[in-house]
């Protein structure tokens, strides 16, 4: 190592350690502002890299095709034969359809009834394919069959967040009360991701509800309002318009359709936005704190000016002088940086283990960090070295 | 005299101003500190600079201590001429050839007195080890090896200007300036301070000391008398 450089690095690192609350202050500045932009990078790729996973996991090739009422109709519906249409369409791999059933008051049993008819609980009449369609399990129990469909028995299956609201444990036998009509609560849904107002609905065969709630004949069938279907993966976005063509032949309704994915990578975006606003402030946070080592090195060249004199007439060139201040700015950055990263980790860390994501850090973060608070660190130096070098000894020694 | 010296020649002067003048500000707001001054410090001298204040002993004292330039003239230091030198190679002849003690003692606070004394030898391509020993040995040579870890604040005023003159000596500079060395002393440490002086004085080193006291400036053995920027008298006592 070069002599000059190694007796530099004595100078600055006991000019550092001599001074340690001060040399602290110094650290904060790049330390802080670090530690935001890796936070705030760190926490929104594991957010994003989680939402990923759980799109890989969901699948992006969800449709959802709905009855618009487009026409003003009240409760608009899709032809009765929608599933078997949709079929037609060779992208589509399977179907499921329900109807939303209206103006139905649920309640765990009857005497409660009071206290739940202001709470709006979806009443859906599915068929007995739903689950395949949305890949999601039963928590418990099973879900309706052909026979709860042939046989039109009052069962039911209720989302999770339901059964946590009325208590209903796996495995229990319990009735739900649908306009005080007494249903056999036959299995427990698991949260649909894709669906999140699923978690609070209650399901029912279309059967039962022709009979309870729709007022139809023995023989009359329900159309449904809405269907979902599974593409082959990649193709979604021709399975939906193709969909929209195929539910629509030969009847007057209009059909929307969306790819139930879309909202979550919409999700995705959005944490982008927050990202650039965190980062942001976490450039903001460093540049200040750069201006605090800057205001706080030049406040110390003016209370080292006899150090720095002293040394001048000992023989240290201005040179040597700016290089000793700028190699203590060094320090403070890399040091400043590195704490900044670590607790930059930290809070990613904690963040990820209370939302229960993966932790990801992208490679570049750390050096990037660090040679930033360097860099920052440096300029902020500079002014406070070049101050440094001019001083006049012979000023600041008051001699004789 | 002989010495086994090379190149060493007792006639020739250590540092020699020539016609120096300095003038601070200008126009009507024109201050001449120094005027015309002609002084020569040879090898082995112990002279003493005096002159109340305002006599332009302190401009002399930064001009000796190649911390100044003159406005006019010439100085030159070991065979150098300074003048015209670039601030940087200007203060590599001061690094290597004069030595400075001051009144206020000027230690680096937060260093210890080892430490202060190799303030003087850093950047001088030293392995650290040889430059721990120099420096203890010139804190022994001033009497304060056993307090080489002490701090400024640890040590008393005669202690600390003893280290100051470690600091200078650890250098071996030709001329040793010393400004008012025992102006913020008492009596026995200003006593004890310029014995180590007077026992500085070698054939190959030259000692300055810039006073205002009459009394310091006669213990030396040269007297340089200074009034208005002039030097009135320069009297060899002993």
């Amino acid at each position: 190592m070069n002599s000059t450089f190694r007796d530099l690095l004595r100078v600055a690192t006991t000019g550092l350690l001599a001074r340690k609350v001060r040399t602290l202050l110094l650290l904060l500045g790049p330390m802080i502002g670090v530690a935001a932009i890796i936070a705030a990078v760190g926490l929104t790729d594991s957010a994003k890299g989680d939402l990923k996973a759980k799109v890989d996991k969901l699948g992006t090739n969800l449709i959802e095709a709905s009855a618009a009422s487009s026409f003003g109709g009240q409760d608009p519906t899709l032809p009765i034969d929608a599933a078997d249409r949709a079929l037609t369409v060779l992208a589509i791999e399977k179907v499921s359809t329900i109807r939303e059933l209206q103006n139905i008051i649920v309640t765990p049993y009857e005497e409660a009834r009071e206290n739940f008819e202001t709470v709006p609980i979806p009443v859906l009449a599915a068929d007995s394919l739903l689950p395949e369609v949305l890949e999601v399990p039963l928590l418990s129990g099973r879900w309706i069959n052909g026979f709860d469909e042939d046989g039109r028995t009052r069962a039911a299956v209720i989302g999770a967040g339901l059964a946590d609201e009325f208590d209903y444990l796996p495995g229990e036998l319990r009735t739900i009360e649908l306009n005080g009509l007494r249903y056999a609560v036959v299995g427990v849904l698991d949260r649909v991701e894709l669906e999140p107002g699923f978690d609070n609905a209650v399901f029912v065969p279309f059967t039962a509800a022709a009979d309870d709630f729709l007022d139809l004949g023995l023989e009359d069938d329900i159309e449904p309002n809405k269907l979902y279907a599974r593409s082959v993966e990649g193709s979604e976005e021709i399975a939906a318009d193709a969909l929209k063509v195929a539910v629509n032949l030969g009847g007057p309704q209009d059909v929307s359709t969306e790819i139930k994915s879309e909202a979550l990578e919409l999700a995705a975006q959005s944490d982008r936005q927050l990202q650039l606003i965190v980062v942001s402030m976490g450039l903001l946070a460093i540049i200040v704190g750069g201006l605090g080592i800057a205001n706080v090195m030049s406040i110390s060249v003016i209370q080292r000016s006899a150090e720095i004199g002293i040394r001048r007439a000992l023989g240290h060139t201005r040179r040597i002088i700016a290089l000793q201040f700028l190699l203590e700015a060094v320090f403070v950055g890399i040091v400043g940086g590195l704490l900044g990263v670590l607790l930059g980790m930290f809070a990613i860390f904690v963040g990820v283990s209370i939302a229960g994501w993966v932790f990801v850090m992208a490679t570049w973060l750390a050096p990037g960090g660090i040679v930033l608070a360097i860099v920052i660190s440096v300029l902020a130096g500079l002014y406070p070295a070049v101050r440094a070098a001019r001083l006049e000894p012979l000023e600041t020694l008051r001699l004789g | 005299m002989t010495l086994d010296v090379p190149d060493f020649d007792p006639t020739r002067p250590y540092m020699e101003l020539t016609g120096v003048s300095r003038v601070y500000g200008s126009g009507s707001a024109e201050v001449w500190a120094l005027r015309q001054v002609d002084l020569r410090i040879m090898p082995g001298d112990f002279v003493s600079i005096v002159g109340p204040s305002g006599s332009g002993k302190s401009t002399m004292l930064g001009l000796l201590g190649c911390l100044d330039v003159p406005t006019e003239g010439t100085i030159e230091v070991d065979g150098e001429e300074v003048t015209r030198l670039a601030d940087a190679a200007r203060t590599r002849v001061r690094g290597r050839s004069i030595g400075f003690v001051f009144q206020q003692f000027h230690l680096i606070p937060h260093l210890d007195a080892v430490s202060n004394v190799e303030t003087a030898l850093l950047y001088r391509s030293m392995k650290p080890l040889e430059r721990r020993e120099k420096a203890l040995a010139s804190l022994d040579r001033v009497g304060l090896a056993h307090r080489h870890d002490h701090r400024p604040v640890q040590l008393s005023g005669g202690e600390q200007q003893r280290v100051a003159l470690a600091r200078a000596l650890v250098t071996d500079p030709k001329i040793l300036l010393a400004d008012e060395p025992t102006g913020a002393l008492d009596t026995k440490n200003a006593a004890n301070v310029m014995e180590i002086l007077s026992g500085l004085q070698s054939v190959e080193r030259a000692v300055v000391i810039v006073t205002h006291d009459v009394g310091i400036a006669n213990s030396a053995a040269r007297k340089v008398s200074m009034l208005d920027g002039r030097i009135v008298s320069d009297e060899v006592l002993r």
